[in-house]
């Protein structure tokens, strides 16, 4: 365990910017998913659970293929 | 000629409107983070799954494994979120039938495809050399060793298969009537090509090598010279796909 913490301090400087990357990401999605209640299929919770869950290919799958037509809200 | 500035200050407004910017350049950010991570850690995941029942000595990772991370990640699944993200970009305009008040007031239809095909590209450029900056930044931090001589030089023909491959999205995407049918052209174009990559006399003539050799140039063992036959092929291939794209769409019915 010690050996792990120890790794996770030296690539402390990769770790975080990929963490605030996603988390960003994430964030985006998510209030998207809550403004515009309108999908190409599926409901709000499944996208909800996608876009926390799936850390990175979430976001993507969501805003390419789930966001509806913005014209419609 | 002064409407190209504004059709193309529409389409950078709707890239960033659609988050398909932001979504590209956090995707690229983290593969170009993750490439000297997963290279440094490679040896240590190892040993964890393998323990002490692991008898051969692991080689340390040098800079060589962070390139080779870089490109792989970059020339695989990169290019294939590029081309999910802007799969639409021309079908779902003629889909939806926002052209048509612009194309009947005057706006002449290859300065739809022009403009599109510019702000690809700027896309492209400025998402890319942030992701080799990155890396290259980290890579210099994280293993300071002399094997990748000629980093600039390996990066180079990553841009100009941005390029060709932009242009084959574009065309794509005007021949389609939605984008899923588009993203099938890419897909075909790529897995054609790498058919070709197959027979040896044609590999250097090929695009694909453009993302395939990256590594071979950025450690010395072959030379730029060699696949700048690809490079002109890749060029000539993008402006020919974009005069089509701009072809097709004068028959299209918008």
């Amino acid at each position: 365990m010690n050996n792990n913490w120890q790794l996770l301090i030296k690539y402390l400087p990769i770790f975080i910017p990929i963490i605030i990357l996603e988390l960003a990401l994430m964030i985006t999605a998510l209030i998207h998913v809550l403004r515009h209640p309108h999908y190409r299929f599926g409901n709000k919770v499944l996208w909800i659970i996608i876009v926390v869950v799936f850390q990175i290919i979430g976001p993507i799958v969501y805003f390419a293929f789930g966001r509806g037509d913005d014209s419609r809200g | 000629m002064r409407t190209l500035p504004t059709m193309l200050r529409k389409e950078l407004l709707e890239t960033w409107r659609t988050y398909r910017f932001l979504i590209l350049a956090v995707v690229f950010l983290i593969f170009a983070l993750m490439s000297p991570l997963i290279a440094k850690l490679t040896p240590d995941i190892m040993k964890m799954s393998f323990g002490k029942s692991l008898g051969i000595q692991l080689p340390k990772p040098t800079s060589v494994d962070s390139w080779t991370q870089f490109y792989k990640n970059i020339g695989q699944m990169g290019i294939f979120v590029v081309a999910i993200m802007f799969s639409g970009t021309m079908s779902q305009e003629l889909g939806k039938g926002t052209l048509v008040n612009l194309v009947t007031k005057g706006l002449p239809r290859w300065v739809v495809v022009c403009s599109k095909y510019i702000s690809l590209l700027l896309q492209w450029v400025v998402i890319l050399t942030a992701s080799f900056l990155v890396t290259w930044g980290y890579t210099a931090y994280y293993f300071p060793d002399h094997k990748t001589p000629h980093i600039f030089l390996g990066f180079l023909p990553l841009l100009v298969f941005g390029m060709f491959f932009l242009a084959v999205i574009l065309f794509g995407s005007t021949l389609a009537r939605n984008s899923y049918s588009g993203l099938l052209f890419t897909i075909l174009v790529m897995g054609v090509l790498y058919l070709v990559n197959l027979f040896k006399a044609a590999q250097n003539y090929n695009p694909v090598t453009l993302i395939g050799d990256n590594m071979a140039i950025t450690q010395g063992t072959k030379t730029l010279v060699k696949i700048a036959p690809g490079m002109a092929v890749a060029v000539a291939a993008a402006v020919l796909l974009v005069i089509g794209a701009v072809a097709v769409l004068n028959r299209q019915k918008l």
